[in-house]
């Protein structure tokens, strides 16, 4: 760290549970944001903010007036650009030193699966169940540690699934696949500005925290927020014994190592 | 006991916490359908299965099983998935 570092980081590094060792682990860190909407904007700002190395930030979407209720990422003079775009400017000049690779795409497949692969931590900013199911596949196939978040109306979820863990469970635990699962989007449901805001915020705090290993995270919680009477609860999580993904791949992984 | 409900399912009961009664969540689930009619339907399909979306916790875990036991002195929470972003 020069000099300029150790001053722009010099309150976190006052911290004596990130020091400078915990800052030069974020500095090093690459981290994948899914999503520049509502969660991925202040998640990614704070990322970059706090030092993050490299940060990946994947969406396929443009800027539309709609979305400047809450993603506060994107501006007025961004609209109709690509939310990647628009979030390379915003995260420059928040922080120039942070080095930025956006990806102007659904990210999914090989692509998906080789920028999990490459991140020390997964940062699950998307607003559909597919997608969500996809970037939990790929942590549990690479053992990658991912930060969920969701939001909708008044209503916030938001946990950590630390898969390089063996006993953690994943997202398709907590919420398996179905085809009766009911997707509800904030374009017909509607979205209270600040909720994406707290939960992408505790998104960033808790991806910084596995990056750095500080703390307790979210791993074995599932934290919910009421807005509307701003309550929160927290409910445990563990592994689902019969989870389709993480039960086979855990186990192929346990096979693989023992007949080596 | 206490049972606390969903967003999404406050159109059933009006209130965010109700009170229900049963030895087992599928128990505890048909009590709260007598008091609000339809709303088990909305958490348990056809064949008995708890619907994927809505996802129960007592105790501080996670129930899995319908015939999981309960205390009466439990809290029973029900979470729905969230998707938005």
């Amino acid at each position: 760290m020069n000099d300029d570092q150790l001053l722009r980081y010099s309150r976190h590094i006052l911290l004596p549970e990130i020091d400078v060792e915990g800052q030069q682990a974020l500095l090093d860190a690459r981290a994948l944001v899914v999503g520049a909407g509502g969660l991925g904007s202040p998640a990614a700002m704070y990322l970059a903010a706090a030092g993050v190395g490299t940060l990946v930030l994947a969406d396929h979407d443009t800027v539309d007036l709609t979305n400047l209720q809450r993603q506060i990422m994107h501006s007025a003079d961004m609209v109709g650009l690509p939310k990647v775009a628009s979030a390379r400017a915003t995260l420059h000049r928040l922080n120039p030193q942070t080095r930025l690779e956006p990806i102007q795409a659904r990210l999914e497949g090989e692509a998906l699966e080789a920028e999990v692969g490459r991140a020390d931590v997964v940062l699950d900013c998307t607003d559909n169940f597919a997608t969500r199911h996809a970037i939990n596949r790929a942590c549990v196939k690479h053992r990658k540690p991912l930060v969920s978040g969701a939001a909708i109306r008044f209503d916030g979820q938001v946990s950590v699934f630390d898969l390089r863990k063996p006993d953690s469970g994943c997202y398709h635990c907590l919420f398996p696949e179905g085809e009766d699962i009911e997707e509800v989007r904030c374009a017909v449901m509607g979205v209270f500005a600040p909720i994406v805001g707290i939960v992408g915020t505790i998104q960033a705090a808790e991806a910084l925290k596995v990056l750095i290993g500080c703390g307790r995270t979210l791993d074995g919680r599932l934290l919910l927020l009421d807005g509307l009477s701003m309550e929160w609860r927290s409910v445990a999580l563990g592994r689902d014994p019969g989870c389709a993904v993480c039960g086979t791949a855990r186990c192929a992984g346990a096979v693989e190592s023992a007949l080596r | 006991m206490k049972v606390l409900i969903p967003t999404p399912l406050l159109s059933y009961t009006g209130v965010r916490e109700v009170d229900a009664e049963g030895a087992t969540l599928d128990a505890v689930l048909t009590d709260l359908d007598r008091r609000y009619p339809g709303i088990r339907f909305r958490v348990i399909d056809e064949q008995g299965r708890l619907r994927r979306h809505v996802r129960f916790f007592a105790d501080g875990g996670q129930i899995f099983d319908p015939a999981h036991p309960l205390r009466a002195d439990d809290t029973l929470v029900l979470v729905q998935a969230l998707s938005g972003g």
